[in-house]
Protein backbone atom coordinates (compact mmCIF):
# COMPACT_ATOMS: atom_id res chain seq x y z
CA UNK A 1 0.00 0.00 0.00
CA UNK A 2 2.61 2.40 0.94
CA UNK A 3 4.68 1.63 -1.94
CA UNK A 4 1.84 2.27 -4.26
CA UNK A 5 1.23 5.54 -2.68
CA UNK A 6 4.89 6.28 -2.64
CA UNK A 7 5.21 5.82 -6.39
CA UNK A 8 1.83 8.11 -6.80
CA UNK A 9 3.64 10.85 -5.15
CA UNK A 10 6.15 10.49 -7.11
CA UNK A 11 4.42 10.16 -10.37
CA UNK A 12 2.33 13.18 -9.36
CA UNK A 13 4.92 15.19 -8.48
CA UNK A 14 7.12 14.45 -11.72
CA UNK A 15 3.54 15.40 -13.90
CA UNK A 16 3.35 18.76 -12.21
CA UNK A 17 6.77 19.46 -12.54
CA UNK A 18 7.33 18.34 -16.14
CA UNK A 19 4.03 21.42 -16.82
CA UNK A 20 6.15 24.36 -17.34
CA UNK A 21 8.26 22.76 -20.11
CA UNK A 22 5.13 22.59 -22.58
CA UNK A 23 6.04 24.58 -25.25
CA UNK A 24 3.53 28.15 -25.05
CA UNK A 25 4.79 29.03 -21.69
CA UNK A 26 6.85 31.86 -23.42
CA UNK A 27 4.50 33.07 -25.41
CA UNK A 28 1.99 33.42 -22.33
CA UNK A 29 4.79 35.10 -20.68
CA UNK A 30 5.20 37.34 -22.93
CA UNK A 31 1.37 37.96 -23.90
CA UNK A 32 0.44 38.54 -20.23
CA UNK A 33 3.55 41.30 -20.18
CA UNK A 34 2.12 42.75 -23.27
CA UNK A 35 -1.76 42.53 -21.95
CA UNK A 36 -0.33 44.74 -18.85
CA UNK A 37 1.05 46.98 -20.97
CA UNK A 38 -2.07 47.76 -22.80
CA UNK A 39 -4.25 47.69 -19.38
CA UNK A 40 -1.97 50.56 -18.34
CA UNK A 41 -2.13 52.83 -21.65
CA UNK A 42 -6.26 52.14 -22.12
CA UNK A 43 -6.86 52.54 -18.34
CA UNK A 44 -9.36 55.98 -18.33
CA UNK A 45 -8.40 56.88 -14.57
CA UNK A 46 -4.97 57.44 -16.34
CA UNK A 47 -5.76 59.06 -19.05
CA UNK A 48 -5.00 62.68 -18.04
CA UNK A 49 -1.77 64.23 -19.31
CA UNK A 50 -0.76 65.04 -15.49
CA UNK A 51 -0.80 60.93 -15.12
CA UNK A 52 1.80 60.41 -17.53
CA UNK A 53 4.53 59.89 -14.69
CA UNK A 54 2.44 57.14 -13.06
CA UNK A 55 1.72 55.78 -16.27
CA UNK A 56 5.06 55.09 -17.01
CA UNK A 57 6.16 53.96 -13.50
CA UNK A 58 3.48 51.63 -14.01
CA UNK A 59 5.26 50.42 -17.29
CA UNK A 60 8.41 50.35 -15.78
CA UNK A 61 7.42 47.47 -13.80
CA UNK A 62 5.80 45.47 -16.08
CA UNK A 63 9.22 46.25 -17.95
CA UNK A 64 11.69 45.00 -15.78
CA UNK A 65 9.67 41.83 -15.04
CA UNK A 66 9.46 41.09 -18.98
CA UNK A 67 13.11 42.05 -20.18
CA UNK A 68 16.61 40.59 -19.08
CA UNK A 69 18.50 44.09 -19.53
CA UNK A 70 21.62 42.02 -18.77
CA UNK A 71 21.12 39.67 -21.07
CA UNK A 72 20.64 42.13 -23.76
CA UNK A 73 23.72 44.71 -22.59
CA UNK A 74 25.96 41.36 -23.01
CA UNK A 75 24.57 40.44 -26.43
CA UNK A 76 24.67 44.57 -27.74
CA UNK A 77 28.59 43.69 -26.88
CA UNK A 78 29.18 40.44 -27.44
CA UNK A 79 33.14 39.81 -26.26
CA UNK A 80 33.33 43.41 -25.92
CA UNK A 81 31.43 42.98 -22.54
CA UNK A 82 34.38 40.58 -21.10
CA UNK A 83 37.09 43.84 -21.77
CA UNK A 84 33.91 46.28 -19.55
CA UNK A 85 35.08 46.15 -16.08
CA UNK A 86 32.24 45.65 -13.25
CA UNK A 87 31.70 48.75 -12.69
CA UNK A 88 31.65 50.05 -16.40
CA UNK A 89 29.47 46.76 -16.76
CA UNK A 90 26.84 48.10 -14.09
CA UNK A 91 27.05 51.26 -15.89
CA UNK A 92 26.71 50.41 -19.11
CA UNK A 93 23.25 48.20 -18.20
CA UNK A 94 21.98 51.40 -16.26
CA UNK A 95 22.71 54.03 -18.77
CA UNK A 96 21.28 51.49 -22.05
CA UNK A 97 18.74 51.08 -20.18
CA UNK A 98 17.28 54.49 -19.51
CA UNK A 99 18.27 55.35 -23.07
CA UNK A 100 15.97 53.08 -24.62
CA UNK A 101 13.13 54.48 -21.77
CA UNK A 102 13.79 57.78 -22.41
CA UNK A 103 13.39 57.11 -26.75
CA UNK A 104 10.42 54.09 -27.03
CA UNK A 105 8.32 55.46 -24.09
CA UNK A 106 6.42 58.30 -26.04
CA UNK A 107 6.22 55.81 -28.48
CA UNK A 108 4.35 53.41 -26.65
CA UNK A 109 2.46 56.26 -24.48
CA UNK A 110 0.85 57.13 -28.21
CA UNK A 111 -0.38 53.74 -28.71
CA UNK A 112 -4.31 53.28 -27.68
CA UNK A 113 -6.60 51.37 -30.37
CA UNK A 114 -3.99 49.44 -31.61
CA UNK A 115 -4.99 45.71 -31.21
CA UNK A 116 -1.54 43.29 -30.50
CA UNK A 117 -2.14 39.31 -31.77
CA UNK A 118 0.17 36.84 -30.30
CA UNK A 119 0.23 33.99 -32.81
CA UNK A 120 3.50 31.67 -32.82
CA UNK A 121 6.24 30.36 -31.00
CA UNK A 122 9.21 29.04 -32.77
CA UNK A 123 11.85 27.46 -30.86
CA UNK A 124 15.34 28.33 -31.15
CA UNK A 125 16.93 26.15 -29.05
CA UNK A 126 16.46 24.64 -25.03
CA UNK A 127 16.32 27.77 -23.30
CA UNK A 128 15.38 30.03 -26.09
CA UNK A 129 12.31 30.70 -27.56
CA UNK A 130 10.77 33.28 -30.54
CA UNK A 131 7.79 34.65 -29.95
CA UNK A 132 5.99 36.24 -32.79
CA UNK A 133 3.03 38.80 -32.70
CA UNK A 134 1.92 41.71 -34.30
CA UNK A 135 0.27 44.87 -33.99
CA UNK A 136 -2.32 45.84 -35.87
CA UNK A 137 -2.79 49.56 -36.38
CA UNK A 138 -5.76 51.55 -38.81
CA UNK A 139 -3.46 51.38 -41.29
CA UNK A 140 -0.97 48.71 -40.94
CA UNK A 141 0.66 45.70 -39.29
CA UNK A 142 3.69 45.81 -37.47
CA UNK A 143 5.33 42.44 -36.92
CA UNK A 144 6.92 42.05 -33.81
CA UNK A 145 9.10 39.14 -32.62
CA UNK A 146 10.63 38.48 -28.89
CA UNK A 147 13.49 36.16 -28.44
CA UNK A 148 12.91 34.72 -25.19
CA UNK A 149 15.72 33.13 -22.75
CA UNK A 150 14.50 30.79 -20.05
CA UNK A 151 16.62 31.45 -16.31
CA UNK A 152 15.95 30.70 -13.53
CA UNK A 153 12.48 28.77 -14.52
CA UNK A 154 11.53 32.59 -15.31
CA UNK A 155 11.00 33.14 -19.09
CA UNK A 156 12.79 36.99 -20.19
CA UNK A 157 13.24 39.12 -23.37
CA UNK A 158 16.33 39.31 -24.53
CA UNK A 159 15.85 40.97 -28.10
CA UNK A 160 12.69 42.45 -30.05
CA UNK A 161 12.80 42.01 -33.56
CA UNK A 162 10.41 44.85 -35.07
CA UNK A 163 9.88 44.42 -38.55
CA UNK A 164 12.67 42.12 -39.29
CA UNK A 165 15.17 44.22 -37.70
CA UNK A 166 16.58 42.28 -34.10
CA UNK A 167 17.18 45.23 -31.64
CA UNK A 168 20.37 43.30 -30.04
CA UNK A 169 22.01 43.33 -33.95
CA UNK A 170 21.52 47.05 -34.72
CA UNK A 171 22.67 47.95 -31.44
CA UNK A 172 25.75 45.10 -31.89
CA UNK A 173 26.78 47.42 -35.25
CA UNK A 174 26.81 50.67 -33.80
CA UNK A 175 29.03 49.54 -30.43
CA UNK A 176 31.08 47.32 -32.56
CA UNK A 177 31.85 50.43 -34.66
CA UNK A 178 32.57 52.44 -31.62
CA UNK A 179 34.40 49.88 -29.85
CA UNK A 180 36.49 49.04 -32.68
CA UNK A 181 38.34 52.32 -32.57
CA UNK A 182 37.97 53.15 -28.77
CA UNK A 183 37.79 52.25 -25.14
CA UNK A 184 34.86 51.20 -23.04
CA UNK A 185 35.31 54.35 -21.37
CA UNK A 186 34.59 56.28 -24.42
CA UNK A 187 31.74 54.32 -25.45
CA UNK A 188 30.10 55.61 -21.83
CA UNK A 189 30.97 58.65 -21.91
CA UNK A 190 28.89 58.71 -25.43
CA UNK A 191 25.99 57.30 -23.37
CA UNK A 192 26.24 59.16 -20.83
CA UNK A 193 26.33 62.55 -23.35
CA UNK A 194 23.17 60.98 -25.07
CA UNK A 195 21.58 60.64 -21.88
CA UNK A 196 22.04 64.23 -20.89
CA UNK A 197 20.78 65.93 -24.00
CA UNK A 198 17.55 64.65 -22.65
CA UNK B 1 10.83 5.56 6.29
CA UNK B 2 10.32 5.30 2.62
CA UNK B 3 7.04 6.91 2.62
CA UNK B 4 9.09 9.84 4.87
CA UNK B 5 11.97 9.44 2.10
CA UNK B 6 9.39 9.87 -0.82
CA UNK B 7 8.10 12.90 1.03
CA UNK B 8 11.36 14.56 1.01
CA UNK B 9 11.85 14.08 -2.69
CA UNK B 10 8.63 15.41 -3.13
CA UNK B 11 9.47 18.48 -1.47
CA UNK B 12 12.24 18.73 -3.48
CA UNK B 13 10.53 18.80 -6.69
CA UNK B 14 7.54 21.18 -5.45
CA UNK B 15 10.71 23.50 -4.65
CA UNK B 16 11.91 22.97 -8.51
CA UNK B 17 8.63 23.33 -9.45
CA UNK B 18 7.83 26.44 -8.13
CA UNK B 19 10.95 27.97 -9.34
CA UNK B 20 9.92 26.84 -12.90
CA UNK B 21 6.70 28.92 -12.30
CA UNK B 22 8.31 31.84 -12.21
CA UNK B 23 9.57 32.49 -8.81
CA UNK B 24 12.60 34.39 -8.37
CA UNK B 25 15.41 32.65 -6.16
CA UNK B 26 19.54 32.53 -6.13
CA UNK B 27 19.24 28.82 -7.41
CA UNK B 28 20.98 29.50 -11.17
CA UNK B 29 20.68 27.01 -13.83
CA UNK B 30 23.16 27.19 -16.14
CA UNK B 31 27.22 26.63 -16.10
CA UNK B 32 28.19 27.97 -12.17
CA UNK B 33 30.27 26.11 -10.02
CA UNK B 34 27.84 26.15 -7.39
CA UNK B 35 28.19 22.69 -5.42
CA UNK B 36 25.07 20.52 -5.35
CA UNK B 37 24.87 21.00 -1.64
CA UNK B 38 24.78 24.83 -2.23
CA UNK B 39 21.82 24.25 -4.62
CA UNK B 40 19.37 22.16 -1.83
CA UNK B 41 20.15 24.82 0.48
CA UNK B 42 19.27 27.73 -1.71
CA UNK B 43 16.20 25.80 -3.23
CA UNK B 44 14.88 24.74 -0.06
CA UNK B 45 14.57 28.47 1.04
CA UNK B 46 12.36 28.44 -2.27
CA UNK B 47 8.98 27.32 -0.30
CA UNK B 48 5.62 28.60 -0.87
CA UNK B 49 5.73 30.81 2.23
CA UNK B 50 8.58 32.58 1.26
CA UNK B 51 7.77 36.13 1.79
CA UNK B 52 7.22 38.89 -0.95
CA UNK B 53 10.47 40.68 0.74
CA UNK B 54 12.32 37.48 0.58
CA UNK B 55 11.77 37.47 -2.97
CA UNK B 56 12.76 41.17 -4.02
CA UNK B 57 15.75 40.51 -1.91
CA UNK B 58 16.72 37.06 -4.31
CA UNK B 59 15.78 39.06 -7.36
CA UNK B 60 18.13 42.18 -6.85
CA UNK B 61 20.92 39.71 -6.03
CA UNK B 62 20.48 37.95 -9.37
CA UNK B 63 21.63 40.80 -11.81
CA UNK B 64 24.79 41.42 -9.97
CA UNK B 65 25.83 37.65 -10.27
CA UNK B 66 24.73 37.78 -14.05
CA UNK B 67 26.77 40.72 -14.66
CA UNK B 68 30.22 39.40 -13.35
CA UNK B 69 29.61 36.35 -15.70
CA UNK B 70 31.09 36.66 -19.13
CA UNK B 71 29.64 37.05 -22.16
CA UNK B 72 29.84 33.61 -23.86
CA UNK B 73 28.45 32.24 -27.49
CA UNK B 74 25.28 30.68 -27.41
CA UNK B 75 25.91 26.92 -27.21
CA UNK B 76 24.07 25.99 -30.64
CA UNK B 77 23.15 22.50 -30.73
CA UNK B 78 22.95 20.58 -33.67
CA UNK B 79 19.40 20.55 -34.67
CA UNK B 80 18.48 24.02 -33.80
CA UNK B 81 21.90 25.74 -35.14
CA UNK B 82 20.09 26.60 -38.66
CA UNK B 83 17.62 28.45 -36.67
CA UNK B 84 19.21 30.23 -34.09
CA UNK B 85 22.44 31.55 -35.94
CA UNK B 86 22.50 35.27 -36.68
CA UNK B 87 23.53 35.44 -39.65
CA UNK B 88 26.02 38.37 -40.35
CA UNK B 89 23.83 40.70 -42.08
CA UNK B 90 26.60 43.23 -42.73
CA UNK B 91 27.21 45.44 -45.90
CA UNK B 92 29.81 47.36 -47.07
CA UNK B 93 30.83 50.70 -46.88
CA UNK B 94 33.07 51.77 -48.93
CA UNK B 95 31.09 56.06 -49.53
CA UNK B 96 30.86 56.26 -45.94
CA UNK B 97 32.01 60.10 -45.57
CA UNK B 98 29.60 60.66 -48.64
CA UNK B 99 26.85 58.69 -47.51
CA UNK B 100 27.05 60.46 -44.21
CA UNK B 101 26.58 63.63 -45.68
CA UNK B 102 23.49 62.72 -47.87
CA UNK B 103 22.53 61.27 -45.28
CA UNK B 104 22.55 63.96 -43.20
CA UNK B 105 20.72 66.23 -46.35
CA UNK B 106 18.14 63.91 -46.15
CA UNK B 107 17.69 64.01 -42.53
CA UNK B 108 17.30 67.94 -42.50
CA UNK B 109 15.17 67.78 -45.64
CA UNK B 110 12.67 65.25 -44.03
CA UNK B 111 12.69 67.82 -40.38
CA UNK B 112 12.55 70.92 -42.30
CA UNK B 113 10.25 69.78 -45.44
CA UNK B 114 8.57 66.83 -45.21
CA UNK B 115 7.42 66.14 -41.71
CA UNK B 116 6.17 69.54 -41.89
CA UNK B 117 4.30 69.09 -44.69
CA UNK B 118 2.90 65.97 -43.61
CA UNK B 119 1.91 67.44 -40.48
CA UNK B 120 -0.37 70.06 -42.08
CA UNK B 121 -1.25 67.10 -44.55
CA UNK B 122 -2.27 65.01 -41.76
CA UNK B 123 -4.15 68.04 -39.49
CA UNK B 124 -6.72 68.37 -42.33
CA UNK B 125 -7.19 64.95 -43.89
CA UNK B 126 -8.65 61.98 -41.90
CA UNK B 127 -6.93 58.96 -41.58
CA UNK B 128 -9.59 56.78 -43.76
CA UNK B 129 -9.26 58.84 -46.13
CA UNK B 130 -5.01 59.26 -46.06
CA UNK B 131 -5.18 55.03 -46.24
CA UNK B 132 -7.01 55.12 -49.09
CA UNK B 133 -4.96 57.55 -51.25
CA UNK B 134 -1.66 55.04 -49.98
CA UNK B 135 -4.15 51.71 -51.36
CA UNK B 136 -4.63 53.89 -54.26
CA UNK B 137 -1.08 54.50 -54.96
CA UNK B 138 -0.15 50.92 -53.82
CA UNK B 139 -2.82 49.57 -56.72
CA UNK B 140 -0.88 51.50 -59.56
CA UNK B 141 2.30 50.47 -58.06
CA UNK B 142 1.18 47.09 -59.46
CA UNK B 143 2.70 46.38 -62.54
CA UNK B 144 6.56 46.22 -60.86
CA UNK B 145 5.38 43.69 -57.96
CA UNK B 146 3.23 41.74 -60.88
CA UNK B 147 6.86 41.76 -63.03
CA UNK B 148 8.60 40.82 -60.37
CA UNK B 149 6.96 37.80 -59.46
CA UNK B 150 6.93 36.09 -62.65
CA UNK B 151 10.35 37.25 -62.86
CA UNK B 152 11.05 35.07 -60.02
CA UNK B 153 8.91 32.47 -61.96
CA UNK B 154 6.43 32.72 -59.03
CA UNK B 155 3.08 32.28 -60.93
CA UNK B 156 0.99 31.81 -58.22
CA UNK B 157 2.14 35.54 -56.95
CA UNK B 158 1.66 37.03 -60.05
CA UNK B 159 -2.30 35.68 -60.59
CA UNK B 160 -2.83 36.90 -57.11
CA UNK B 161 -1.16 40.20 -57.96
CA UNK B 162 -3.71 40.30 -61.20
CA UNK B 163 -6.33 39.21 -59.47
CA UNK B 164 -5.62 42.07 -56.72
CA UNK B 165 -5.21 44.62 -59.38
CA UNK B 166 -8.62 44.02 -61.14
CA UNK B 167 -10.81 42.99 -58.03
CA UNK B 168 -9.58 46.52 -56.49
CA UNK B 169 -9.44 48.68 -59.69
CA UNK B 170 -13.21 47.30 -60.31
CA UNK B 171 -14.91 47.05 -56.86
CA UNK B 172 -12.71 49.20 -54.65
CA UNK B 173 -12.94 52.09 -56.75
CA UNK B 174 -10.08 52.67 -58.58
CA UNK B 175 -8.09 51.31 -56.25
CA UNK B 176 -8.77 53.69 -53.13
CA UNK B 177 -10.43 50.31 -51.02
CA UNK B 178 -8.21 47.15 -50.81
CA UNK B 179 -11.22 44.64 -50.67
CA UNK B 180 -9.08 41.95 -51.94
CA UNK B 181 -7.32 41.46 -49.09
CA UNK B 182 -10.41 40.79 -46.54
CA UNK B 183 -11.39 37.64 -45.46
CA UNK B 184 -13.75 36.25 -47.94
CA UNK B 185 -11.02 36.96 -50.55
CA UNK B 186 -7.66 36.67 -48.93
CA UNK B 187 -6.01 37.69 -51.79
CA UNK B 188 -2.46 39.56 -49.96
CA UNK B 189 -0.09 41.83 -51.72
CA UNK B 190 3.08 40.22 -52.61
CA UNK B 191 5.79 41.98 -51.14
CA UNK B 192 8.33 42.12 -53.44
CA UNK B 193 9.96 44.38 -55.93
CA UNK B 194 12.81 44.29 -58.48
CA UNK B 195 15.82 44.73 -55.93
CA UNK B 196 14.79 41.35 -54.52
CA UNK B 197 14.71 39.54 -57.56
CA UNK B 198 18.20 40.07 -58.16
CA UNK B 199 18.39 39.20 -54.99
CA UNK B 200 16.29 35.96 -54.90
CA UNK B 201 18.66 35.26 -58.28
CA UNK B 202 21.80 35.30 -56.58
CA UNK B 203 22.99 38.97 -57.01
CA UNK B 204 24.47 40.33 -54.00
CA UNK B 205 23.58 43.33 -52.95
CA UNK B 206 27.24 45.41 -53.39
CA UNK B 207 27.86 48.28 -51.23
CA UNK B 208 25.14 51.04 -48.88
CA UNK B 209 24.57 54.17 -50.92
CA UNK B 210 22.55 57.03 -49.48
CA UNK B 211 20.86 58.79 -52.79
CA UNK B 212 19.94 62.66 -51.45
CA UNK B 213 16.17 62.78 -51.30
CA UNK B 214 15.30 58.46 -52.24
CA UNK B 215 17.53 57.65 -49.07
CA UNK B 216 19.54 54.47 -48.39
CA UNK B 217 19.63 51.95 -50.91
CA UNK B 218 22.42 49.11 -51.49
CA UNK B 219 24.21 49.35 -55.21
CA UNK B 220 21.84 46.47 -56.21
CA UNK B 221 18.54 47.82 -54.81
CA UNK B 222 19.21 51.00 -56.82
CA UNK B 223 17.32 49.09 -59.49
CA UNK B 224 14.19 49.69 -57.36
CA UNK B 225 14.87 53.71 -58.58
CA UNK B 226 15.05 52.41 -62.01
CA UNK B 227 11.98 50.31 -61.99
CA UNK B 228 10.30 52.51 -60.35
CA UNK B 229 11.00 54.83 -63.09
CA UNK B 230 10.20 53.12 -65.93
CA UNK B 231 7.15 50.76 -64.68
CA UNK B 232 5.20 53.40 -62.59
CA UNK B 233 2.40 54.65 -63.95
CA UNK B 234 2.96 58.22 -62.59
CA UNK B 235 6.02 58.54 -64.30
CA UNK B 236 4.54 58.77 -67.66
CA UNK B 237 2.24 62.03 -66.52
CA UNK B 238 2.80 65.16 -68.62
CA UNK B 239 4.21 67.23 -68.25
CA UNK B 240 7.26 66.04 -66.05
CA UNK B 241 6.36 68.60 -62.91
CA UNK B 242 2.93 66.97 -62.65
CA UNK B 243 4.58 63.84 -62.33
CA UNK B 244 6.80 64.82 -59.66
CA UNK B 245 4.30 66.58 -57.94
CA UNK B 246 2.19 63.66 -57.60
CA UNK B 247 5.26 61.84 -56.72
CA UNK B 248 5.57 64.51 -53.99
CA UNK B 249 2.34 63.90 -52.86
CA UNK B 250 2.28 59.92 -52.47
CA UNK B 251 5.45 60.78 -50.21
CA UNK B 252 4.29 63.39 -48.01
CA UNK B 253 0.54 61.26 -48.04
CA UNK B 254 2.38 58.08 -46.91
CA UNK B 255 4.75 60.10 -44.41
CA UNK B 256 1.43 61.41 -42.66
CA UNK B 257 0.47 57.68 -41.80
CA UNK B 258 4.36 56.77 -39.93
CA UNK B 259 4.98 60.36 -38.19
CA UNK B 260 7.31 59.75 -35.06
CA UNK B 261 8.72 56.57 -36.45
CA UNK B 262 11.58 57.86 -38.11
CA UNK B 263 11.82 59.71 -34.98
CA UNK B 264 11.87 57.15 -32.71
CA UNK B 265 14.50 55.32 -34.89
CA UNK B 266 17.01 58.11 -34.69
CA UNK B 267 16.17 58.68 -31.31
CA UNK B 268 16.97 55.49 -29.70
CA UNK B 269 20.20 55.62 -32.07
CA UNK B 270 23.85 55.85 -30.41
CA UNK B 271 24.78 56.75 -34.00
CA UNK B 272 21.98 57.38 -36.07
CA UNK B 273 23.89 56.84 -39.47
CA UNK B 274 25.11 53.64 -38.48
CA UNK B 275 21.73 52.47 -36.68
CA UNK B 276 19.60 53.06 -40.08
CA UNK B 277 22.67 51.78 -42.62
CA UNK B 278 22.22 48.13 -40.47
CA UNK B 279 18.36 48.26 -39.88
CA UNK B 280 18.59 48.62 -44.12
CA UNK B 281 20.56 45.80 -44.53
CA UNK B 282 18.96 43.59 -41.91
CA UNK B 283 15.22 44.15 -43.11
CA UNK B 284 16.06 43.62 -47.07
CA UNK B 285 18.32 40.33 -46.18
CA UNK B 286 15.41 39.22 -44.09
CA UNK B 287 12.84 40.15 -47.11
CA UNK B 288 14.77 37.96 -49.45
CA UNK B 289 15.41 35.38 -47.41
CA UNK B 290 11.80 35.16 -46.57
CA UNK B 291 11.02 35.21 -50.70
CA UNK B 292 13.44 32.27 -51.41
CA UNK B 293 11.44 30.47 -48.59
CA UNK B 294 8.29 31.08 -50.34
CA UNK B 295 9.63 29.85 -53.31
CA UNK B 296 11.25 26.65 -52.03
CA UNK B 297 7.51 25.86 -50.65
CA UNK B 298 5.92 26.26 -53.75
CA UNK B 299 8.43 24.64 -56.21
CA UNK B 300 6.60 21.77 -58.10
CA UNK B 301 6.48 18.31 -56.51
CA UNK B 302 9.98 17.56 -57.29
CA UNK B 303 11.14 17.89 -53.61
CA UNK B 304 7.82 16.70 -51.87
CA UNK B 305 7.88 14.51 -49.34
CA UNK B 306 11.20 15.48 -48.07
CA UNK B 307 11.65 16.15 -44.33
CA UNK B 308 13.36 19.03 -44.94
CA UNK B 309 10.74 20.30 -47.11
CA UNK B 310 7.87 19.28 -43.82
CA UNK B 311 9.95 21.55 -41.78
CA UNK B 312 10.14 24.35 -43.72
CA UNK B 313 6.09 24.28 -44.18
CA UNK B 314 5.79 23.71 -40.34
CA UNK B 315 8.32 27.05 -39.72
CA UNK B 316 5.81 29.07 -42.28
CA UNK B 317 2.37 28.37 -41.00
Amino acid sequence: MKKQLTGLIIIWALLIFSLPAFAGVALDTAQKSVNGVLDVLRDPKLKPASATELKKEKLRVIYKNMFDEVEFSKRTLTRNWNTFSPAQRTEFVTLFEQILENSYADKILSYTNEKVEFYKENKLSDTQVEVQSKIITSSKEIPIFYRMILKDGKWKVYDVVIENVSLVQNYRTQFNDILAKDKPEKLLETLRKKLNKK
Amino acid sequence: MKFYLSMIVCVFVLCAQGLAYGQETSFTVGPQDESVSQQIVSSAKATPDLTSEDQSKTASNNPTDELSEDYHEDEILEEYAAKIKEEKVEIADPLEPLNRVFHEFNDKLYFWALKPVAQGYKAVVPEPARVSVKNFFSNLAFPARFLSCLLQADFSGAATEAGRFTINTLWGIGGLMDPSSGKELNLQKQDTDLGQTLGVWGVGQGFYIVWPVFGPYSFRDTVILAGDYFIYPVSYINPWYASWGVRAYEEVNATSLRIGDYEALKDAAIDPYVAFRDAYAQYRFKKIKARKTKLTLSAPAAQQGKPADAELLNKEN
